[in-house]
């Protein structure tokens, strides 16, 4: 949702209160455009939570929570690698019983294979090609 | 060519379609060896804390307040390790979290100690939390020590993968197609060792 994405910049959290689960998309929006319309004419209070008509709160502060968890970002990291990734390379890995396992947790008790260890020396792979 | 980058953005991105409306967070970090001295044990976890509280529709009370709390003190104070750990028990218990750390052979030694026992008091907290690791084989023993009893190793050295991929393609072009159908084809690719460089 490109509207939340772009209030979430701003430091605004729209919190719905399940509304827009039997309304349309559309009436969902218009809802929004309504709360971002309210939140600008009540700049007075922007610092402080505001309820919007009992349909939406408002949560202002959280961007400073989470800039202050971490001031790292790995998330533009992820976006950069996903942006080189050669289709579906290493698909054959979400396919193994290992992943498989781990994601559901199933085979025995749920902390049993809590962790999936990957291992790998990067670099081997084209050298091996060649040699088919 | 699979670099552990590849493998560890494909899993999150496997994760994240997953968790796509259902209550469950993805978060993820990369090790760099031209960043290690930001890459503290508390900026690793808290990174990753950060993109659970971020997935949640409200930030859980006990990170509100520890955030209240610090702003007493003079300029506020970053969260410590056993602060973030706690918030990790928080949010991990509201909702299963996946962490998936790429890279973990690119922490300082020192730190990567620090990483994994912190890690292991999430585990024990919250055993609904899953965590994908990729790194070269060297550390293995290490994080087996650290996180006992509950890690699987699977070999991504880029060969097998590769091998299958290379071979699929050259049964697809093959000149005569009656000769293969798709139960030889599948014959055939599971007559790859898991273990290539034991063939």
């Amino acid at each position: 949702m490109r509207l939340n994405a772009f209030l979430q910049r701003l430091g605004i959290f729209l919190v719905d209160d399940q509304t827009h689960h039997s309304s349309s998309t559309a009436q969902y929006l218009n809802h929004q455009k309504q709360t971002m319309s309210q939140y600008f004419s009540n700049n007075t209070n922007t610092l402080n939570t505001i309820n919007v008509s009992n349909k939406f709160i408002i949560a202002d502060g959280r961007s400073d929570i989470l800039a202050w968890l971490s001031p790292l970002d790995p998330t533009l990291r992820h976006h950069d690698t996903r942006d080189r990734r050669v289709e579906n390379i290493g698909e054959w890995l979400l396919q193994t019983e290992e992943f498989i396992g781990w994601h559901t947790g199933s085979g025995g008790s749920e902390s049993d294979n809590a962790v999936l260890f990957c291992e790998g020396n990067p670099g081997v792979g084209k050298t091996f090609i060649r040699l088919i | 060519m699979l670099t552990s980058y590849d493998v560890s953005s494909l899993v999150i991105d496997r994760l994240c379609e997953r968790a796509r409306g259902r209550n469950i967070a993805v978060a993820c970090f990369y090790f760099d060896f031209a960043s290690q001295k930001d890459q503290s044990p508390a900026s690793v976890l808290g990174a990753l804390l950060k993109q659970a509280v971020n997935g949640m529709e409200r930030v859980p009370e006990g990170i509100a307040q520890a955030y209240e709390n610090q702003k007493k003190a003079i300029g506020g104070l970053r969260p410590q390790l056993t602060d973030i750990v706690k918030m990790l028990q928080i949010t991990s218990s509201e909702k299963p979290t996946f962490i998936c750390i790429d890279a973990l052979d690119e922490c300082v030694p020192g730190n990567r100690v620090r990483l994994l026992d912190s890690l292991n008091q999430v585990l024990r907290e919250s055993p609904g939390t899953r965590v994908f690791v990729t790194g070269r084989p060297q550390i293995g023993p290490e994080i087996r020590r650290r996180l006992a009893g509950k890690i699987t190793t699977l070999s991504i050295s880029p060969k097998r993968g590769d091998i299958i991929r290379f071979l699929h393609t050259r049964l697809d072009e093959d000149t005569d197609p009656d000769a293969m159908d798709s139960r030889l084809e599948a014959y055939i690719l599971k007559g790859i060792p898991k273990d290539v460089s034991a063939m």
